[in-house]
């Protein structure tokens, strides 16, 4: 156990969990500088470091790195840390590794409700796409809840229905995107690939709002999530409010789901894989919020590296290569399962 | 007056009532057992008792507040409760699972204290699990299991424990481990045991008090001795049975009165 304290207030956590945190933000910090590095053009580091905060350095440097380089990285990082927290609440909550919100239907729902807005009001600003997204995933979560619930949550239910339910969210996105005027589709189309490419300061600005309001009573309830993986008459004999701990738990982590999506469109598997990486590098016993969110952050930035280095003319969408590490993992998932493992 | 009682208590799931109108005073100090045929309704006692159900007429009273108006963790503080079946985390050890029991006690953003290691530390030495505290607790024995169940339990250092059905799928030797622990906690550190148990004997020979119930109400409550008489199996379970006295304790010993296949 360690024990960081700041006057009267205190975390606790373990050893371990601590070092593998220290370490994943380490890298964090020294892939962002290789993302602001990467690409043609001479740029120091130095240079890219002050082009990223705004100081000005000169003509190449502060466009490219100042308002492409910077604002695409940061968005990956804080998108992929949305994702890496929206995945690890739903599968603690539901106590299984396949609830992501990309996974049953949530991130589907977001979609058809951004296309939605756009379809409506057209593309007016960020943050009315984003609330079209928190609208068609919060639907799309009750829809999944009503229709898995029988004397509590049926989790092999849940998953059905989240499945089911995201192929409706799939076609009502279609239907909208053929009533749209041609030009709003195509770039309604575009933004439903995935991706974080073009992605400006504004876009940053808003994944941040977002974070920073979701992120503290996301923690504020992490005690309660940890309890509530021992059952729900435990976590209550424990002194935990089930229902109301869980509700919140499940509103926040579809809002942060719901956010990525307007954002970036939606992108597969971080919400998946993320947290499964976390939980087996920190072993912790249960979820693990913190890292999950700094490896789902790592991972989506990674992946857009990774992307942006391929020889192809087009630049490929950072979905694609996301779901290269995601579908493996979630064949391997089916597999165990299937061999009569934990589903 | 004692500190947990249910008063002409209805409790359900909604539909038919399960439990249908009881009286119960759960004497302090002492261990209570609750008995009856499946189905009776003690489990569904036991977790209004502990707040998990709210009945839907009567009261239950814990220090003479009406237990649904308190706040969770205010109950938390005063009874503990061992599920029947808990779930433990994957990969979690001995001491992380009896940690949790003080979370009650604990808030957020406040750090670990020494109140909280002392009552963790005094859990693994009452259940004689000190030596093993860093084994996880997927890879223990079933007896092992419970035992660090009931440190968490012991944990949350509460006056009253609720432990529903305690011995369960352990082996005899583990059951009559975990019932000697039970009665050391309770006689040692004076808290208050109430427990579902299926083995007359183990409630005739551990408990101070038996509730007996049979379709959802109390058909007796006393001591071993009183309860369990020719009758009252008779009555609550429709056995023929005969009461001896254990050759050990003195205390009453219920064997079917018919003999393999029906044979007197």
């Amino acid at each position: 156990m360690r024990t960081l304290t700041l006057g009267p207030v205190g975390i606790t956590t373990h050893r371990r969990t601590f070092a593998v945190g220290l370490i994943m933000s380490a890298a964090l910090a020294a892939l962002l500088v290789f993302a602001l590095m990467q690409g043609q053009s001479n740029i120091t580091v130095l240079d890219s470091l002050r082009a990223a905060v705004g100081i000005p350095v000169g003509a190449p440097a502060d466009f490219i790195v100042g308002q492409v380089r910077a604002p695409r990285a940061l968005t990956a990082v804080l998108v992929g840390a949305m994702l890496g927290l929206s995945g690890a609440i739903l599968q603690s909550l539901t106590r299984n590794p396949l609830a992501s919100p990309d996974f049953i239907g949530i991130s589907a729902g977001a979609g058809a409700g951004a296309v939605l807005t756009l379809w409506l009001v057209g593309a007016t600003s960020l943050w009315v796409t984003a609330a079209g997204a928190a609208v068609g995933a919060l639907t799309v979560a009750a829809l999944i809840f009503a229709l898995s619930f029988k004397r509590g949550i049926v989790p092999l239910r849940l998953i059905l229905a989240g499945i089911g339910m995201g192929f409706v969210a799939q076609a009502a996105t279609q239907y909208f995107l053929t009533r749209m005027d041609v030009h709003e589709a195509s770039n309604a189309l575009g933004w439903l690939v995935g991706s974080v490419t073009g992605r400006t300061w504004t876009h940053v600005t808003v994944a941040a709002a977002v974070l920073a309001i979701l992120l503290p009573p996301v923690l504020w309830h992490a005690r309660a999530l940890r309890t509530m993986e021992m059952g729900d008459d435990a976590a209550r004999a424990l002194g935990i409010r089930v229902a109301a701990a869980r509700g919140m738990l499940a509103v926040c982590s579809v809002l942060l789901a719901a956010g990525a999506v307007a954002i970036t469109g939606p992108i597969g598997f971080i919400a998946l894989v993320a947290p499964a990486i976390a939980l087996r590098l920190t072993r912790n016993a249960g979820v693990t919020l913190i890292p999950s969110a700094l490896m789902g952050a790592l991972l989506l930035l990674a992946a857009d590296q990774v992307a942006q280095m391929m020889p192809t003319t087009v630049q490929l969408p950072v979905g694609v290569f996301t779901a290269a590490v995601g579908a493996p993992y979630l064949l391997w998932l089916v597999w165990r399962a299937s061999r009569g493992g934990p589903a | 007056m004692t500190r947990l009682q249910a008063r002409n208590a209805v409790i359900g799931y909604g539909g038919d009532p399960i439990v249908r109108g009881v009286d119960v005073e759960v004497p302090d100090g002492r261990i209570t057992a609750i008995v009856g045929p499946n189905g009776c309704g003690k489990s569904t006692l036991l977790r209004a008792l502990v707040r998990l159900l709210h009945p839907t007429e009567g009261t239950i009273l814990l220090d003479g507040e009406d237990i649904h108006r308190m706040h969770t963790r205010d109950v938390a503080r005063r009874v503990g409760l061992l599920p029947q079946s808990p779930i433990a985390p994957a990969g979690i050890t001995v001491k992380e699972l009896v940690a949790r029991g003080r979370t009650p006690h604990q808030k957020v953003l406040r750090p670990w204290s020494a109140e909280d290691e002392t009552a963790v530390l005094s859990a693994l030495h009452s259940t004689a699990l000190t030596d093993i505290q860093d084994a996880v607790v997927d890879e223990l024995s079933g007896g092992q299991r419970q035992r660090a169940w009931i440190a968490m339990t012991l944990a949350q250092d509460t006056p009253v424990m609720i432990l529903d059905e305690p011995t369960t799928y352990l082996d005899i030797a583990h059951q009559y481990d975990v019932m000697d622990l039970l009665h050391r906690l309770n006689t040692r550190q004076e808290r208050t045991i109430v427990m579902v148990v299926h083995d007359l004997h183990q409630a005739a020979r551990y408990a101070h008090h038996v509730i007996a119930m049979r379709d959802g109400v109390v058909a007796a409550a006393g001591a071993p001795a009183d309860v369990f008489t020719e009758d009252l199996i008779r009555e609550v379970f429709a056995l023929e049975a005969r009461v001896l006295a254990d050759p050990v304790t003195g205390t009453p010993l219920v064997v079917p009165a018919h003999g393999p296949g029906g044979a007197r």
